[in-house]
């Protein structure tokens, strides 16, 4: 379904860390995948390749089979039609109710009175939001507007659907809420690609995991967690991110020496 | 559907930004208005040469009953007077100069009166008495006119040689320098124009940076997107264009016919058929600069 081959981005010639550093990698439809890392490391750069906002400077992105370096300009916004995306900061419309927000994705595309009116509330029931229709986005919490800003990206029936750090605004019961409300679109049929810094739902969500670093993919697991680095307080009260085994030492150590602090 | 869609989307942009778009109004209309005053004034210098070029440069004005020239002896001219002068323009002397003569009788030169005169109110009370019969005469140089001069000023039967082209020559200069200074101003105030609406739009897709880019990833046309905005600047320049016409037309209409033209029976005004005639054209201009300029606003400032 998506697609990177050998894929560069550089912003600037003389710029001596990539944005993505030959980075391939494959997500198959109907997958569920977690993009993390911190930031700058890339994730930004990865949507915008998919969405062909940029076009990568080596290698090439497919999308649904398409070379998206080979389209022309005017194709892509056929192209974006299939892809849903939803924003971190909701970015609903603050004068039009909940039913006009999903409603606009379809006007913008030339959709008629009919198939607004027969798709937009199967979009809000996706999200349990069919009796909201007649809000604004003011009267909802943050859980909800984010619902409706993934009605909004499903309602024209994309077969991907990004979502860039969604629940970043959000708490934990929000965050859950939406991230129930995707897990059900993905078990539709829908390939989720999730740029995400919330590593207790990565870990709990437990979805592939590809995890990137200054521009290069250092990590790509199934059922993976947040990061395979763990937190460690060392003696001293520093902390270091350690990877797996070694973590898994360093803690079992730090906790004989507590032992050991408490028997004394 | 989607075409209402974009209107309505114009729609808000004009309410949202509604000072800008007055001042692109205010300033289209003032820009609009220049350039409609300059072309009039070349309408107006047409006007007059349109008559007078065409026709023949020099006119030798025979003698009438009633005319006190030194050559008339108080009398009409004599039909030998006129057929000696008649070969006097036929002559070997005169055939360098003279590219063509014909004869105006006092029935031809009432028939050219009411022609050239036909916005005036003048037209209704001249009679064939009252204009001179004479011949005209079409110049090889205009700038031998002193020679014809010399050559019939004398001759019995003539009451004057008058050299139309250089009496109008000055008229044509005051109206040129005017039609000139107009369209400098009109030069300068449409360059405002275009820039103005050009940040017009910019402001516009700035404030209304939250739809678009919601329109740009659901994968809305580039038609869609940018056209709202287009059509916003291409209706205030429409209303500009429309109070400039207006104006000219009040102008012209309260100005030129009923002030100018009465006061001035012997000159061949413009009338508010000419106005009529340059009003789509400042439509037009209005229309292709806002599009223009919105145009290259929105590649600027709108991601597509």
């Amino acid at each position: 379904m998506i697609k990177f081959e050998n894929v560069s981005m550089v912003y600037e010639p003389k710029q001596r860390n990539a944005a993505l550093n030959d980075v391939s990698i494959e997500v198959n439809r109907g997958e569920f995948a977690f993009l993390v890392g911190e930031s700058g490391s890339g994730k930004s750069t990865f949507l915008s390749l998919i969405l062909r906002e940029k076009r990568a400077t080596n290698g090439a992105v497919y999308v649904a089979g398409q070379n998206l370096n080979r389209i022309p300009s005017r194709r892509v916004p056929k192209l974006r039609r299939d892809i849903g995306f939803v924003f971190q900061d909701f970015r609903l419309l603050r004068e039009r109710t909940v039913f006009d927000n999903v409603a606009f994705a379809m006007e913008v595309i030339g959709a008629s009175r009919a198939q607004i009116r027969d798709r937009v509330p199967d979009a809000l029931r996706m999200v349990g939001l069919e009796d909201k229709a007649r809000r604004k986005p003011t009267e909802l919490s943050g859980g909800e507007q984010q619902r409706v800003g993934i009605a909004r990206a499903i309602v024209n029936k994309p077969s991907i659907l990004l979502a860039d750090e969604p629940t970043g605004n959000l708490d934990r019961k929000n965050s859950v809420e939406v991230m129930n409300v995707l897990d059900r679109i993905n078990q539709n049929g829908t390939t989720v690609l999730m740029a995400t810094h919330a590593h207790e739902l990565v870990s709990e969500f437990r979805h592939r995991v590809i995890e990137l670093s200054k521009g290069n993919v250092v990590r790509d697991e199934v059922d993976g967690q947040y990061t395979a680095m763990t937190t460690v307080i060392n003696q001293d009260g520093s902390r270091e991110l350690l990877t797996g085994e070694a973590a898994m030492e360093a803690s079992s150590e730090a906790a004989m020496n507590e032992e050991k602090d408490e028997r004394q | 559907m989607r075409l209402g869609f974009i209107l309505r989307e114009a729609a808000k942009g004009l309410r949202q930004n509604i000072i800008m778009v007055v001042s692109v109004v205010l300033v289209t209309f003032v820009s609009l208005t220049f350039v409609g005053a300059s072309a009039l004034l070349q309408l107006q210098i047409n006007q007059m040469k349109g008559y007078w070029y065409d026709r023949m440069e020099v006119a030798v004005f025979l003698c009438d009953d009633n005319t006190a020239a030194p050559n008339c002896a108080g009398e009409g001219v004599t039909d030998e007077q006129r057929t000696s002068i008649k070969q006097l323009l036929e002559s070997n002397e005169m055939a360098p100069y003279i590219k063509e003569f014909a004869y105006e009788s006092k029935a031809d030169a009432l028939k050219n009166f009411k022609e050239q005169y036909k916005n005036s109110s003048l037209v209704d009370q001249v009679t064939e008495d009252q204009l001179p019969e004479s011949f005209r005469i079409g110049l090889v140089d205009p700038e031998k006119y002193p020679v014809i001069n010399e050559a019939f000023s004398t001759v019995a039967g003539v009451d004057s040689v008058v050299d139309q082209r250089e009496l109008l020559e000055k008229v044509f200069q005051l109206v040129r320098v005017a039609s000139a200074a107009a369209a400098v101003v009109a030069i300068v105030m449409i360059a405002c124009a275009v820039l103005l609406t050009g940040t017009t739009i910019q402001l516009s897709a700035m404030h209304r940076r939250l739809e678009t880019t919601i329109m740009r990833l659901v994968g809305a046309s580039k038609t869609t997107i940018q056209l709202p905005f287009i059509i916003e600047g291409v209706i205030a320049s429409i209303i500009g264009g429309v109070l400039a016409s207006g104006t000219l037309w009040l102008l012209v209409k309260f100005l030129v016919q009923d002030k100018l033209a009465s006061e001035n029976v012997g000159v061949a005004f413009i009338s508010t058929n000419e106005v009529l005639l340059v009003a789509p054209g400042l439509l037009i201009i209005g229309i292709v600069l806002a599009t223009i300029s919105s145009v290259v606003t929105l590649k600027r400032y709108l991601k597509v």
